[in-house]
């Protein structure tokens, strides 16, 4: 039966070349387009190099300090971290707990050249936590922290930039008036992998100034590593009442009463980023309603034009499905065989939109409009697209299909129109 | 005759709906893109108010962990002094000023004043005394502010044209009070009068702007960001290096970051054009999508009334008259769409949702919409109502 349906399908959109092509055009423009915005936040929240492991970390990023007055937000500080969420290590549910800064630009002028990177500050624990492939060397260690030396982890463009290509390990590299010695060099880390990318890495203890050990608020962040993500609600739970206890020993009592913050999933961080207004009330269940809701609002156009031209379609075929009435197939069948058919073509449309957006995707990476991007297709996105592409089909195909069954036989056969 | 069209459209009213409900959101996207175009074209040409050109910005990170931290503020205040007097001292640097927000910085400083009982939006800079020069600020009256300000018992301020309009009308505003001082503050009193300044640059909206002093002498804070250094002509590039050292080696605790400001806007110009530009890309295809597909539509329904057409024909009608009654139905349905979409399009201006839009600007926006969906649905109906008006009297007759 289904095969009887499928070449159906094809021999009609055979048949109607030039309907077939809008049809198509229509379908795969809209799947492109939803196609390369699944690429791109696959590309930022999904586990990849060297975020591997991002399915189970949950990351300290932004924090509120309040007073009867002021209200101060930014990311969590150092102080505040290194107090009250390192010894979270010590968790059953928690593997490791790394601390790093926000990347920043700094300046190097080797060989009278100006160079702009972005430098992170980590701890060695850091290293452990994410999974960097390091084309040189190795990382830094707690060991190198500890002591402050000034050593450097590099990405490969950075070598690129500085030293040509040509290996790097055991040079010096100036980076904002510090000279460090690189140790190792990793692969470029995507700009939107923000709790990883930088041009280079340097311990903490290298920073120019030591303020960052009084500061509760601002420049830095915390990775902590589950075992699984069966033990985010506990560690969420424990960092809340360790927020509290926090609250009792503000660093500035009479002006900040209060402090909140987030253990956050990657997902969750980001959807604060995208209402700055209230980054830290926010609750993510409301983004990804909004996304889906976007998603809907941009796929209501596509879906009304293919809708018009498949109910012209079918008027066409009035007579087919007046000789299919006349001999008894129900008006269930004559939906099912429809939505098929409307499904098949969805689904040529998706093939041809997952050609299109590998070159799309292929052209953001090389206009260098997000920075070290990689973006590329993979089982995962080609899954979503499947599903959207049905999402898609069956929305487009059920009223057009309704409409049909209700086709009276023998007006149909007289090709009246509906 | 029109009264006749409209029953056309009417008795063919479930698939008329499904194509004015497209041409309906079709309006929507085009007004959506088309009205945040305009909006950013209509600032763009709006002078600037400051100039951009051989300037350079240096940012000064002292590693403090906010603005309101008091905590060896006074010793900091007292090494950017220094820093901007060495800079003053290099020879390429024909001038240089202390601030604490740059120009096209997308953050900022700002807010609501309660003034003379008006509510009162502005953004705010605080700067020194030679943030005019640097910038090339025109002065409408009044004076900039002068190193003897330091000594002052009231807080001067220079405000610019939008906000001496805002708050004073046609009064002039030298030597006013600019709001009430909070307790045992300075008051604030209006020193001079700038030409309309657009701190975050040319795609920004026009908005009140005021300038404070900074006071470095004795110190206070705030801490400023960043140092603007206008460099002669020609300055090369290298001369950051030397500049970069200088700075190190005054302050060797911070860190410095140096952009030329032609750098700085065009990154801005990047980020805010980017989304426009992509979303005008995803409009166009969807409206060539929507285009093909009406096309589609109107030529199938042809067909399907070909007996009808073709009875006209026979009962004498011209070929013109059928061709006219197939694209006036045509312009009846997009014209449905396009009230309905207008109906929903006013609420904005008249429920003034989107307070930094002018309605001039929507009103731009909708009539390129409605010229861009009339020209879209009249372009669609040519070519099938040529088709309609072809069909032979006999032929149409005979269809079976």
């Amino acid at each position: 039966m289904l095969k009887n349906y499928l070449k159906v399908a094809l021999k009609v959109l055979a048949r109607r070349k030039f309907f077939t092509f809008i049809s198509l055009f229509g379908i795969s423009i809209t799947l492109l387009v939803l196609m390369v915005v699944t690429a791109i936040f696959d590309h930022s929240l999904a586990p990849h190099a060297p975020e591997t492991r991002s399915d189970r970390t949950l990351g300290v990023y932004f924090m509120e300090m309040k007073g009867p007055e002021t209200t101060w937000s930014s990311e969590a500080g150092y102080d505040f971290l290194n107090r009250y969420v390192r010894p979270m290590a010590a968790l059953s549910g928690v593997e490791r707990i790394a601390l790093a800064s926000t990347a920043g630009p700094v300046l190097s002028y080797p060989g009278g050249r100006k160079i702009e990177s972005d430098l992170m500050h980590t701890d060695g624990e850091f290293w452990r936590l994410l999974d960097f492939r390091f084309l040189e060397g190795g990382p830094f260690t707690g060991e190198d922290e500890k002591n402050a030396n000034f050593v450097a982890v590099i990405s490969e463009s950075t070598r690129e930039r500085f030293f040509g290509g040509k290996p790097a390990l055991g040079k010096t590299i100036e980076a904002d008036g510090q000279r460090f010695r690189i140790v190792g060099v990793v692969p470029d880390v995507p700009i939107l992998r923000f709790s990883s990318a930088a041009d280079l890495w340097v311990p903490i203890s290298t920073s120019k100034s030591s303020n960052y050990r009084q500061q509760w608020m601002g420049g830095f962040r915390a990775l902590i590593l589950a075992r699984s993500r069966a033990d985010f609600p506990a560690i969420k739970t424990e960092f809340q009442s360790r927020l509290r206890e926090a609250e009792h020993h503000l660093p500035d009592p009479k002006n900040y009463k209060s402090l909140k913050g987030h253990a956050d999933t990657l997902f969750e961080a980001i959807s604060r980023l995208a209402f700055p207004g209230d980054t830290i009330d926010l609750r993510p269940e409301k983004v990804r309603a909004a996304l889906l809701l976007l998603m809907l609002l941009f796929m209501l156009l596509p879906t009304l034009n293919l809708v018009n031209i498949n109910l012209s379609r079918i008027l066409d075929r009035s007579s087919e499905i007046g000789v299919r009435k006349a001999f008894g197939a129900s008006s269930r069948t004559l939906v099912g065989q429809f939505v098929i058919e409307n499904l098949v073509l969805t689904l040529i449309g998706a093939a041809v939109s997952l050609v299109l957006s590998a070159l799309v995707l292929q052209a953001l990476n090389a206009s260098g409009l997000i920075a070290h991007a990689r973006l590329a297709l993979n089982f995962r996105i080609f899954l979503y697209g499947l599903a959207i592409a049905l999402f898609f089909g069956v929305l487009s195909g059920v009223y057009p299909a309704w409409r049909m069954s209700k086709l009276h036989p023998v007006q149909a056969l007289r090709g009246r129109s509906v | 005759m029109t009264r006749h069209l409209f029953k056309l459209v009417w008795n063919r009213k479930r698939t008329n709906a499904l194509i004015i409900l497209e041409i309906f959101f079709s309006f929507l996207v085009v007004f959506l893109v088309s009205t945040l175009g305009i909006f950013v074209w209509d600032n763009y040409r709006r002078p600037l108010g400051f100039s951009y050109q051989n300037v350079w910005r240096i940012s000064v990170d002292a590693k403090r962990s906010s603005d309101d931290d008091p905590t060896g503020l006074a010793e900091q205040v007292k090494v950017f002094a220094r820093l901007l007097g060495e800079v003053r001292k290099l020879g390429p640097v024909e001038s240089a000023a202390g601030a604490l927000v740059s120009p096209y910085d997308q953050g900022g400083m700002g807010g609501n004043w309660q003034i003379d009982g008006k509510q009162v939006k502005m953004e705010l800079d605080i700067v020194d005394e030679s943030f005019a020069d640097v910038l090339g600020l025109r002065l409408v009256a009044g004076r900039w502010f002068q190193p003897s300000d330091n000594a002052l018992t009231s807080d001067p301020v220079v405000i610019d044209q939008d906000l001496a309009r805002t708050v004073y009308g046609e009064r002039n505003p030298i030597g006013q009070q600019f709001g009430k001082p909070s307790e045992g503050e300075r008051p604030d009193r209006v020193v001079g009068v700038v030409s309309d300044f657009r701190k975050s640059g040319e795609l920004a909206p026009q908005s009140n702007f005021m300038f404070r002093f900074m006071r470095l002498d004795p110190p206070s804070p705030p801490l400023a960001r960043y140092i603007l250094i206008k460099v002669r002509p020609g300055t090369p590039a290298a001369f950051e290096e030397e500049l970069t050292r200088l700075l190190q080696g005054v302050a060797p605790e911070w860190s410095f970051g140096i952009k030329p400001l032609t750098q700085v806007r065009a990154s801005t110009f990047r980020l805010l054009l980017a989304p426009l530009v992509a979303g005008s890309v995803v409009a166009f295809f969807l409206l060539l999508m929507v285009g093909l597909g009406l096309i589609g539509v109107l030529w199938q329904n042809l067909i399907q009334r070909t007996r009808e057409l073709g009875l006209r024909r026979a009962a004498g009608a011209s070929r013109t008259a059928v061709h006219k009654q197939v694209f006036f139905e045509q312009v009846i349905l997009t014209s449905l769409g396009v009230l309905l979409a207008a109906v929903l399009v006013a609420q904005l201006p008249i429920l003034n949702l989107i307070a930094f839009i002018p309605p001039a600007v929507y009103l731009g926006g909708f009539v390129v919409s409605m010229t861009a969906i009339y020209l879209l649905a009249t372009v669609c109906a040519l070519y099938p109502s040529a088709m309609a008006a072809r069909v032979q009297p006999a032929e149409a007759l005979r269809y079976e």
